[in-house]
């Protein structure tokens, strides 16, 4: 599904946020990416999102070559990826509901679907009851399930999550992760970021181990 | 066309959310379509006029008063044997003093003054259109003009010609200042769509990562410049229609004289769409120059 080769990501002053980074996920793995603040987690993410370009290197996700890809090959490329972001970055100004029913309504999915799909992923993550509040209403865990739900509303068949439960105290984090591993079981493919390595270790699942842009460890 | 309705609506809300500075906006598309709608209604008034006065071309023949009546046959001959001569009429000495003393009753006392009527007789042509422009009627006046008798040919064609130029003068300078306004006004729109975009800048960066069609992502600001344009037009458009309203009220009387009794009229439904949709396009292309920012 994920391929990396001989990734690189170079910013300023020489420093390598990610180096000669060769990696794998296959289709339908649930996978953590991990180690200390600044090993270049979040770097590869927003490399597989196409948030930003490798300095060197490539990536191909479902055999495609992500350099090659026109801006608006972009945009349908990450119509199949769903983002968890740690800030979970909602819209303060809509509802629960809105903020989900958000992404199918940009996507384009008639109006009376994207009520419905957004009703059933708050539905699944519990948070039906929560609909008409805004974000700013809601517990740090209620906040992350609705960007869990938000970026289930697209459907993705590849999820990047950075940091899910960073902000969670350690009972709310492993609810969150029994969510991704439901949606991993759903069959879609599951790429989380975390330094939480007592997370891990209570999920139990292949972890690629990250320091200072290389890669340390496969377990 | 859910691109389309969605960012209609996008484009409302916006506009609507700042509806103080796209105000703006709309002042700016308004005046660069006040001007070149004037331009437009200019033109479109003068060159009705010029038609109108093509086809009722005249010319006089002024005859020496020691003219004979052989020689006046001759000239009459000459005329209507032209074939571009839609009616002849011969003015008297006393015919002419007449119509003087009518058309300028205050000046009729200055007349009594006079020892001899100083007015020659004349014959008045009414030419066909058609000899108007090919130039025949000009050839005709070149040689009644050499004929004996005749003291003087005055065919007032050359001031329409001037009027024609002048028009087209300024209507090269008129386009000039409304596409350099219409530029302007292109810039304010997008200039206040940008503004506006900051509003929804965490919006724009989450469709962005969803993977939103990038015609969903442009598509409101578009629009937003579109219905600035559109309602900068309308305004431009009302605006001259009460401008023409009141020039015709105010010199009512004077354009009526000058149109033969017609008057100026507003420009027909096909202009002022233009001129509408001429405001929507400067205004989507604010609008447009804004939306590459947004991705
Ligand atoms: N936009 C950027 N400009 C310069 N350096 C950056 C930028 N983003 C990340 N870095 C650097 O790249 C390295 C990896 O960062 P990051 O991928 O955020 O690590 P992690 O998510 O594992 O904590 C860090 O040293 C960070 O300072
Ligand atoms: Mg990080």
């Amino acid at each position: 599904m994920i391929e990396t080769q001989h990734l690189s990501k170079l910013y300023s002053r020489g420093l390598y946020a990610l180096r000669d980074l060769t990696i794998n996920v296959a289709k339908g793995e649930f996978v953590f990416l991990t180690g200390p603040s600044g090993a270049g987690k979040s770097t590869l993410l927003r490399l597989l999102l196409l948030q930003e370009r490798p300095s060197e290197g490539e990536i191909f996700v479902n055999g495609h070559n992500l350099a090659t890809l026109s801006r608006s090959d972009i945009q349908e490329y990450r119509r199949g990826i769903g983002f968890i972001f740690q800030d979970f970055k909602l819209i303060p100004t809509r509802t629960v509901l809105e903020n989900v029913s958000f992404v199918p309504e940009v996507l384009g999915v008639p109006a009376a679907q994207q009520k419905r799909r957004a009703f059933q992923v708050l539905k699944w993550v519990g948070l039906q009851h929560r609909m008409n509040a805004l974000p700013q209403d809601l517990s740090g865990g209620e906040q992350q399930r609705v960007a869990i739900a938000r970026a289930l509303a697209s459907e993705p068949v590849l999820l990047l999550a950075d940091e899910p439960t960073g902000n969670l105290d350690p009972d709310l984090s492993l609810e969150i992760m029994n969510l991704l591993r439901e949606v991993n079981a759903g069959g879609t493919t599951v790429l989380v970021a975390t330094h939480d390595r007592e997370l891990i270790r209570l999920v139990g699942r292949r972890t690629i181990t990250l320091d200072g842009g290389h890669m340390v460890e496969v377990a | 066309m859910r691109a389309i309705d969605y960012a209609l609506r996008e484009g409302w809300a916006s506009l609507w959310r700042s509806r103080g500075s796209s105000a703006f906006a709309i002042l700016a598309i308004a005046l660069a379509m006040i001007v070149m709608g004037t331009l437009l209604l200019v033109t479109w008034n003068v060159e009705r006029l010029l038609a109108q006065w093509a086809s009722a071309a005249e010319f006089s023949v002024y005859l020496r008063d020691d003219a004979s009546s052989e020689q006046r046959g001759a000239i009459e001959t000459a005329i209507d044997s032209s074939g571009v001569v839609e009616q002849r009429e011969y003015v008297s000495k006393a015919d002419a003093i007449g119509r003087f003393r009518r058309e300028f009753a205050e000046l009729a006392s200055l007349t009594e003054s006079f020892e001899d009527n100083p007015f020659p007789a004349s014959l008045e042509i009414r030419i066909r259109p058609d000899a108007e422009q090919d130039g025949r009627a000009g050839a005709l006046v070149q040689q009644v003009a050499g004929l004996p008798g005749v003291a003087d040919v005055r065919y007032d064609r050359e001031w329409i010609g001037r009027l024609a130029a002048g028009l087209s003068a300024i209507r090269g300078a008129g386009l000039l200042l409304a596409v350099v306004m219409a530029l302007a006004a292109a810039l304010t729109v997008a200039s206040v769509v940008r503004l506006g975009m900051n509003a929804r800048r965490q919006e724009i960066d989450i469709m962005q990562l969803v993977g939103s069609p990038i015609a969903f992502i442009r598509g409101p600001f578009i629009a937003e410049g579109v219905l600035q344009g559109g309602l900068g037009a309308l305004t431009a458009t009302a605006f001259l229609w009460l401008g023409l309203r009141l020039v015709s009220a105010w010199w009512g009387t004077e354009l009526s004289a000058l149109f033969d009794g017609g008057s100026i009229e507003f420009l027909p439904a096909r202009l002022a769409a233009a001129l509408v949709t001429g405001g929507m396009a400067v205004g989507g292309l604010g609008g447009f120059a804004a939306s590459r920012h947004a991705i």
